[in-house]
């Protein structure tokens, strides 16, 4: 039998308790992050460059790697300078400006019935499509 | 005679006549959450990381100085002369990156488990405030040891908000604090660091949990049916 074969009738979900079965994993869960956070401190600690410097600029600027998908779609989007000495700068911040707004929206955009994935194809595809890109991206913007 | 346990009984029972805290504490644990419901607990670890932030935080402002002239020498203190300040700025460094990393990981769980259909429409815009918070907090944090990096991170930064159309130019002042990154831009960032995102942050994320409080955790296999 599919699922998806199924009316999407309403029922009842199997419930557990809150206190204490999942406050305890959680718990667990941060005691680990914390000894991951320590470890990571002691064997790679916080670096710290030379004193800044208005005047010297460096060989290779980035900036915070959460951003470098925004900073390298910029720079690549100088291939749409045939379409006016504005459009690269334009769609460079616009095109991500609006995909940020898409997903601000979402609940509103997608606003059927059906909550897993598996059954909803279509954001599946969009969602692995987005992260594939933005990744490259970053890995690009890290390497160029 | 002074009998503790019962010191401490009556004043538990002295607190409770006045305003029901036990009431409060069973109202917030005794919930229940579906069997089925997989959080990964990728929200929980990005509060974990908050609070981890927020400890470290007020420790290095207690010896950090945000001037263009003392910021770097008193990073260099923190780093080689205080007890355990290298192991507190390190976490706080690696914290701020892991709180960014579960930011996306739980958004991409609320994505992809539809956790933001109706009724969870507002759970899901507050936690988009929380993310843009969050690389805010980033976006301002990354300067204040006043290094090349930092510096030109934030020159590079700052020239991305730039380019918006029409309000670009204005943008990159107001960040700047001027023209160009300098002792006005670290100020500011400080503040803003220390003051407004964690005010505005701790803010939205008592409504996101009350939020996530009032209705409970979405079953993933069930379809929206409120």
């Amino acid at each position: 039998m599919s699922r998806e074969s199924e009316p999407a009738a309403p029922r009842e979900p199997d419930l557990l308790p809150f206190w204490p079965h999942y406050v305890l994993s959680e718990f667990i869960a941060w005691y680990i992050v914390l000894g991951v956070l320590i470890t990571l401190a002691a064997l790679f600690p916080a670096g710290l460059e030379e004193k800044a410097n208005a005047l010297q600029t460096p060989e290779h600027v980035k900036p915070e790697w959460y951003f470098l998908a925004v900073y390298q779609f910029l720079k690549v989007a100088s291939v749409f300078a045939s379409l006016g000495s504005e459009a690269p700068r334009l769609t460079g911040i616009l095109l991500p400006a609006i995909g940020m707004a898409l997903l601000f929206f979402l609940p509103f955009l997608d606003r059927g019935p059906k909550r897993p994935a598996r059954r909803r194809p279509l954001l599946l595809i969009l969602t692995i499509l987005i992260l594939a890109v933005v990744i490259a991206l970053t890995v690009w913007g890290q390497y160029s | 005679m002074l009998n503790p346990t019962r010191v401490s009984q009556g004043l538990l029972a002295w607190i409770e006549e006045r305003i029901p805290v036990q009431a409060w504490i069973a109202a917030s644990l005794h919930v229940t959450i579906p069997r089925s419901a997989h959080t990964f607990y990728l929200g929980g670890i990005t509060l974990f990381c908050f609070v981890v932030q927020g400890t470290t935080g007020i420790l290095l402002a207690l010896y950090y100085q945000p001037t263009p002239e003392t910021a770097y020498d008193s990073i260099l203190v923190i780093m080689n002369q205080l007890n355990f300040g290298w192991l507190i700025r390190s976490v706080h460094a690696w914290s701020a990156n892991l709180m960014i990393i579960f930011c996306i990981l739980h958004l991409l769980r609320i994505v992809l488990q539809g956790a933001y259909k109706k009724p969870r429409e507002i759970t899901w815009l507050v936690g988009m405030g929380l993310l843009f918070l969050t690389l805010g907090f980033g976006f301002t944090g990354y300067l204040l040891p006043w290094d090349q990096r930092a510096f030109w991170a934030t020159t590079v930064g700052t020239e991305i908000a730039g380019a918006v159309p029409f309000i670009g130019d204005f943008v990159r002042q107001f960040l700047r604090g001027g023209a160009d990154v300098s002792a006005a831009t670290l100020t500011r960032f400080f503040g803003v660091h220390v003051l407004v995102l964690p005010v505005a942050l701790a803010g939205l994320l008592v409504l996101h949990l009350l939020l996530i409080h009032q209705q409970g955790l979405a079953d993933p296999e069930g379809d929206e049916n409120e």
